[in-house]
């Protein structure tokens, strides 16, 4: 009878660990396993920058401009309202046309701003106060036009009435809009322009595995070069330099849009917005006839913040369009107040009609044209701005096209490659 | 083999996690009209605690001979100095139809008490336009003339006891009274059935002091200006508002779906306010007023006004306590 001995498991595990064979085994399973372990994470890091540069160029960006938007078109209709109830009789046909056409475009910007709003669910309260109240507010426009037209003194009440919505509820909630989509910009920029470390930390333990792989193989093989090996070497060394160039690339365009672009954009939005609000001061002091002194005084500190943002905007310009139109912006500024002073002259000296003259009618010399033309040179700028930031997007996403799938093919390639250099070698051991 | 039937089942049961089945609910912000801005109920009853000894705040200051002409105030007077200034300045209302409100047609500000702030000013400069108005609510009245703001306040100004300690009142240059409007068939008779309902009536008037002692304990509701409230009763918001019967009337003219009712309830006898401490413009504003009062143009004002109201008004005689 003959016995025969079995190896018990653990013993064969050990016995394939010890001789060179099974190592060379296990050196290529580990190689394989890290090459595509590095290759798929870096892949989905530079997956989640493209989509956050996508989400920039599609989604924050236009979303932030459509906020601003809806407050500049309601607060354009509130004083566009207020100045056709100052004119006295039946508005002119200029005015009712330009509440109109605010009306319509702030309904056509939030339509804009609710489509996104599974994606940012922080704004719902915000967007649903401007849906919600924005008929209401119109509501109460057209019942102080029919009161007014059948010469009922009630009708001024509604228009009361409606201002104070507006400014206590629908341009607040406009505001915090803007501030929320303003944020989202800056977060996906901050996400898309972050320096490539994940990429490079994975890339280089890629490499000095390949590189603790082919010592250990030139000390048991005594061959200098094993060419799979070498191949893997070089085709991690490429994705590692593609990544990197492109990160950079991205990197640097990312802060020239927000340098050129949206840094700018913001500081010459809310200058729009301090703009829009010292208008309706302006106007509502005069519709409260004396007894306006509160709105005065918020119309100076809102002048004041809004000279140095403009100030600050011609510091930030880095485009001669954006400067020029800042400086022309500075300049009406500058007619405006002094416009303004020959309001409060008149109104204060008891001269009720040439002060509302000065404020609503559009002669060159009066506030009405100042502030128009202070809006032109504030959009103006916003444009040129917004422009060198979609083009600097636009740059960046061309960075990393096709990027995902380079870095995936070359991580293939490296396994692939370090697979079939190991495989000479244990061809030997047959 | 059982130990990974064991995991199997576990890793099910936990990839199998509730998930919330119920669909989403549309939330709804607030619905409906909004407020006039600065609108509130009154729970406490507005004015001092503390009690004013009775007194007769209508007899007023007699003036002192006959009027001096326009161009020619005495030196030193108050109404030199509003002479120098050239023109005169007066608190008036432009929400108050009939009394004072801005005509929405021309833009400018007219009414019952605008015009006898007119004939003040006439009387000054000759000219009843050279004047300029300073809008002014129920509460501003006391503080503009205690700080000097205006020369004049012409507003619907009931005198009384407790404003007579703080700013000086003319002789009385018409009597109204308190009445309550209400929307029609709204079941309101007069100031008893207001139980409970909600009625209007503006911060710092003594109208709104009336309604809150009302016996029939309503509940108040106080705003900024008259149009306020009818907007507020438009808006169904309020049951009723309550003020002199001059007011309602403007507000009763913009509204065919509104009605007066009851009867007065109180005496609202109004006085042109003026700071307490020109009292020689008191006696030549009575002045003004004893002219208007006797040669016919207190008529002609009231008609084109107030016709509505009363059509054989006379104007109230004057008191005077010296």
């Amino acid at each position: 009878m003959t016995a025969v001995v079995t190896t018990p498991t653990s013993q064969r595990v050990t016995g394939l660990v010890k001789s060179t064979p099974g190592r060379l085994s296990l050196i290529a399973l580990l190689l394989v396993a890290v090459t595509l372990l590095a290759g798929a994470l870096t892949a989905w890091s530079v997956q989640t920058r493209s989509a956050a540069l996508e989400e920039l160029a599609t989604r924050s960006e236009p979303l932030s401009f459509a906020a601003q938007e809806v407050y500049r078109s309601m607060a354009d209709a509130d004083a566009t309202a207020s100045a056709a109830f100052l004119s006295g009789g039946v508005e002119s046909p200029r005015l009712r046309s330009r509440y109109e056409a605010d009306i319509a475009k702030a309904a056509a910007a939030l339509s804009t701003a609710t489509g996104e709003i599974s994606r940012s669910p922080e704004v719902g309260a915000a967007l649903s106060t401007l849906s919600g109240r924005l008929p209401v507010y119109t509501g109460l426009v057209e019942t102080a036009r029919t009161h007014n037209r059948q010469g009922n003194p009630v009708g001024a009440a509604y228009l009361r009435e409606a201002s104070s919505l507006m400014r206590s509820q629908l341009l607040p909630a406009a505001q915090d809009l803007y501030r929320a989509e303003t944020a989202n910009v800056v977060r996906d920029q901050d996400s898309a322009g972050g320096g490539p470390w994940s990429e490079l930390l994975l890339g280089l333990v890629a490499l000095a595995a390949l590189g603790l792989a082919q010592w250990y193989v030139t000390r048991r093989t005594n061959r200098v070069f094993n060419i799979g090996l070498v191949v893997a070497t070089g085709l991690t060394v490429v994705s590692l330099l593609w990544v990197s160039v492109a990160s950079a690339v991205v990197a640097s365009t990312v802060a020239d849009s927000r340098e050129n672009g949206s840094a700018q954009v913001d500081v010459l939005a809310r200058a729009r917005i301090a703009t829009l609000t010292a208008r309706g001061d302006e106007t509502l002091t005069l519709v409260a006839r004396g007894s306006g002194a509160a709105y005065e005084k918020r119309y100076g500190e809102v002048v004041a913040e809004l000279a140095a943002l403009v100030g600050r905007a011609g510091e930030l310009a880095t485009e001669p369009a954006v400067r020029d139109a800042v400086t022309s912006a500075g300049t009406n500024l500058t007619a405006w107040q002094e416009a303004h002073r020959r309001i409060r002259e008149a109104d204060d000296s008891g001269d009720y009609t040439t002060a509302l003259t000065l404020a609503i009618s559009n002669d060159q010399g009066g506030a009405a044209a100042a502030f128009d033309n202070l809006d032109r040179d504030l959009v103006t700028a916003i444009t040129r701005a917004r422009t060198a930031f979609t083009g600097s997007v636009a740059t960046a996403r061309g960075a990393l096209t096709g990027t995902v799938a380079i870095v995936a093919l070359l991580a293939l390639g490296a396994a692939a490659a370090s697979v079939m250099g190991l495989w000479q070698r244990l061809k030997e051991y047959r | 083999m059982r130990r990974l039937v064991v995991l199997l089942l576990f890793l099910f049961t936990a990839a199998c996690a509730p998930v919330p089945g119920s669909a989403p609910d549309i939330t709804v912000g607030s619905a409906g009209a909004p407020s006039p801005a600065d609108a509130g109920e009154v729970t406490a009853p507005p004015g001092s605690a503390a009690a004013v000894p009775a007194c007769d705040a209508t007899a007023s200051l007699r003036p002192d001979g006959p009027l001096p002409e326009p161009g020619a105030m005495p030196a030193g007077s108050t109404m030199a100095r509003i002479a120098a200034r050239g023109r005169l300045i007066a608190g008036v209302d432009q929400n108050t139809y009939l009394m004072g409100f801005r005509n929405p047609e021309t833009g400018a500000i007219e009414g019952f008490d605008v015009d006898m702030a007119r004939e003040v000013a006439k009387a000054l400069f000759g000219d009843p336009n050279r004047i300029q108005f300073k809008v002014l609510t129920s509460d501003e009245r006391i503080p503009a003339l205690e700080k000097g703001e205006v020369d004049v306040v012409v507003r619907t100004m009931t005198i009384n006891c407790e404003r007579a300690e703080k700013v000086g009142f003319s002789s009385v240059y018409y009597q109204a009274g308190q009445r309550v409007l209400a929307s029609r068939g709204s079941g309101i008779t007069g100031p008893d059935s207001l139980g409970g309902r909600k009625v209007c009536a503006t911060k710092g008037s003594s109208s709104l002091a009336n309604v809150v002692s009302l016996p029939s304990k309503p509940v108040v509701v106080s705003v900024a200006n008259w149009t306020d409230c009818l907007v507020m009763l438009q808006q169904g918001q309020v049951d009723a508002v309550s003020t002199d019967d001059t007011i309602l009337a403007g507000l009763a003219a913009q509204d065919p779906y509104t009605e007066m009712v009851g009867p007065q309830f109180t005496r609202e006898p109004y006085g042109m306010g003026v700071p307490k401490a020109d009292e020689d413009f008191v006696r030549f504003v009575n002045g003004v007023l004893e002219r208007i009062r006797s040669d016919g143009t207190w008529a002609t004002i009231h008609q084109r006004w107030l016709g509505v109201l009363d059509r054989n008004a006379t104007p109230p005689a004057a008191k005077y306590r010296d």
